[in-house]
């Protein structure tokens, strides 16, 4: 029954961004003082909301995985956390072009892209972590204290350069005063998040078959089709 | 070889706490085995002199330039050799399945942790220590705000990076490509560290006329104690079987 | 030094006229680099649903 939900919540978002481009690229006024440069936040801002939010997951994954230790937990982390690599490259790459016509420059030195930048950089390691390690349990160990103190760090690393970086001038935002670029913006974050949840579902099947296939115990994970379940083949 | 220290009290309950004692053990350990081994050690200081020396020549001959940014050269210098330092550490414990052999003890993982870390802490003030006249001779600089200042950075700093850096060791020294997981791991973590670092560093040796030394130092405490506290509880699940 | 009447009144305008909505920040154009950005966020995304069906699980 449940089959269907998963691709609908990716056809969702798919429809929604589209509608969300709509909105924000034609229905939406242009900005005060950019113009319509500014229609990039209709993007930009999503990635990133998207980007806390699987990483914020990956953290409370790891954090579980090491007391309770189910290969459930390890494989939402590896999929959260590919997922916010994912959104959050995408995030920093748009804001690094909406920066050239706006501040003129590539690449400034303003808190939320350097922690942003910082923050990728972490979880490629992670990723990479994970990678490395051959053997699933230590794996699943490893990559969870890792991703704890990772997580642990960002608030560290935005208060640092926040102020580092209060030693010169501080760029500011738009300021979205307007309801129909407020509905907008509200509008394509919702249909990203209808696309994360669908990312992060459908990877994670991929790596609960991936664990399936290595650790293949007496009472595996149930397959990915609908064969009867053992008695004592429940997941831990 | 857990028990001696603590028998020799001769109470029931030992006057200082096992940990201490383990800790202490674990250091010294490592200390003796770096003195029998001090070519690993001089290896490590002339490749941070290199290093320094490097810096000069990458960036040219503004002697100016070279004056105001010593402190972020110095801490690159013991930021890479870290690297080097940290990735040694457990590569003996690695190769001779020593790290099984301490756990069998049973030497508390904790205490394996503060031993390892400290050492490793200690290594990097000594290469500090070292590298400061270095410093002074091709940079120009000097320390205006005096040598007490300037070790507390440098113990700060060195711990900051070592404390995480072991935690990273432990677990890259068994993974692949090790030696190029340990730096991308420990790199974009240490960042806040290197950088209040630097900046005190920097204050330390040019002077603080706007008094931002102190914050620079709480980032640094900070950073320290989360750290410390975070591998305190985190190392034992590392190297835990 | 934002709550300006007059910037308000022209967005007012802007929004009630459609003609009239044309590029009225102090930034004119700049739409490659929108169109470069919605393209980039959209092709990340369909790519990495491609990829994410190449690795499905349920291919035999």
């Amino acid at each position: 029954m449940r089959k269907w939900l998963r691709p609908a919540v990716g056809v969702l978002g798919f429809a929604m961004l589209v509608v969300g481009a709509w909105f924000g690229l034609v229905k939406a006024p242009p900005d005060r003082e950019m113009g319509d440069v500014y229609r990039i936040i209709y993007v930009h801002v999503p990635c990133f909301w998207m980007a806390f939010l699987a990483v914020t997951l990956n953290f409370a994954c790891s954090a579980l995985y090491l007391i309770k230790g189910s290969w459930k937990l390890d494989a939402l982390a590896e999929s959260s956390a590919e997922v916010g690599v994912l959104f959050g490259a995408t995030g920093l790459t748009l804001g690094s072009i909406w920066a050239r016509p706006t501040w003129g420059v590539w690449w400034t030195w303003d808190p939320r892209l350097t922690t942003a930048a910082i923050m990728l950089v972490s979880y490629a390691g992670y990723l990479a972590l994970r990678r490395f390690v051959e053997d699933p349990e230590r794996r699943a160990v490893w990559s969870a204290v890792v991703a704890i103190i990772a997580f642990a760090d960002v608030p560290i690393i935005w208060y640092s350069v926040q102020w580092w970086k209060s030693q010169h001038q501080i760029q500011s935002s738009p300021k979205t005063v307007d309801p129909q670029m407020v509905f907008a913006l509200r509008w394509n974050a919702l249909a990203m998040l209808a696309l994360l949840i669908f990312f992060i579902w459908s990877r994670y099947r991929i790596a609960l078959r991936d664990r399936q296939q290595e650790v293949a115990l007496p009472d595996a994970l149930p397959p990915a089709r609908t064969t009867p379940v053992q008695a004592s083949g429940a997941l831990k | 070889m857990r028990s001696t220290a603590v028998a020799q009290v001769g109470r029931k309950r030992p006057i200082v706490p096992r940990l201490f004692t383990e800790t202490v053990l674990i250091l010294g350990k490592d200390l003796i085995l770096e003195w029998r081994t001090r070519t690993r050690l001089n290896a490590l200081i002339f490749f941070s002199f290199a290093t320094l020396l490097m810096f000069s020549f990458a960036l040219g001959p503004d002697t100016k330039l070279l004056k105001e940014n010593a402190g972020g050269y110095f801490w690159l210098a013991i930021l890479f050799s870290s690297v080097l330092a940290l990735g040694e550490s457990f590569r003996i414990e690695r190769e001779n399945a020593s790290l099984d052999g301490l756990r069998l003890v049973p030497i508390d993982a904790k205490a394996i942790f503060l031993g390892k870390a400290l050492g490793n802490a200690l290594l990097l003030v000594l290469l500090g220590i070292l590298l400061l006249p270095v410093m002074v001779a091709l940079y120009g600089v000097t320390v205006a705000m005096g040598i007490g200042r300037l070790f507390a950075v440098l113990a700060l700093g060195s711990m900051a990076i070592s404390w995480p850096g072991t935690v990273y060791s432990a677990i890259a020294s068994n993974a692949r490509a090790r030696d190029v997981l340990l730096p991308l791991l420990l790199f974009p973590l240490v960042l806040p560290a290197l950088l209040a670092a630097v900046k005190a560093t920097g204050l330390v040796l040019h002077g603080d006329p706007m008094l931002q030394l102190g914050s620079w130092l709480g980032l640094l405490i900070a950073f320290n104690l989360i750290y410390w506290a975070l591998g305190l509880a985190l190392f034992p699940q590392v190297i835990e079987d | 030094m934002k709550a300006a009447i007059l910037p308000l009144l022209l967005l007012a305008q802007t929004v009630s006229d459609p003609a009239s909505r044309v590029g009225s920040g102090r930034i004119q154009g700049g739409w490659e680099y929108v169109w470069a950005c919605y393209a980039i966020a959209w092709g990340a995304i369909i790519l990495y649903t491609f990829s994410l069906w190449l690795r499905r699980p349920d291919r035999e």
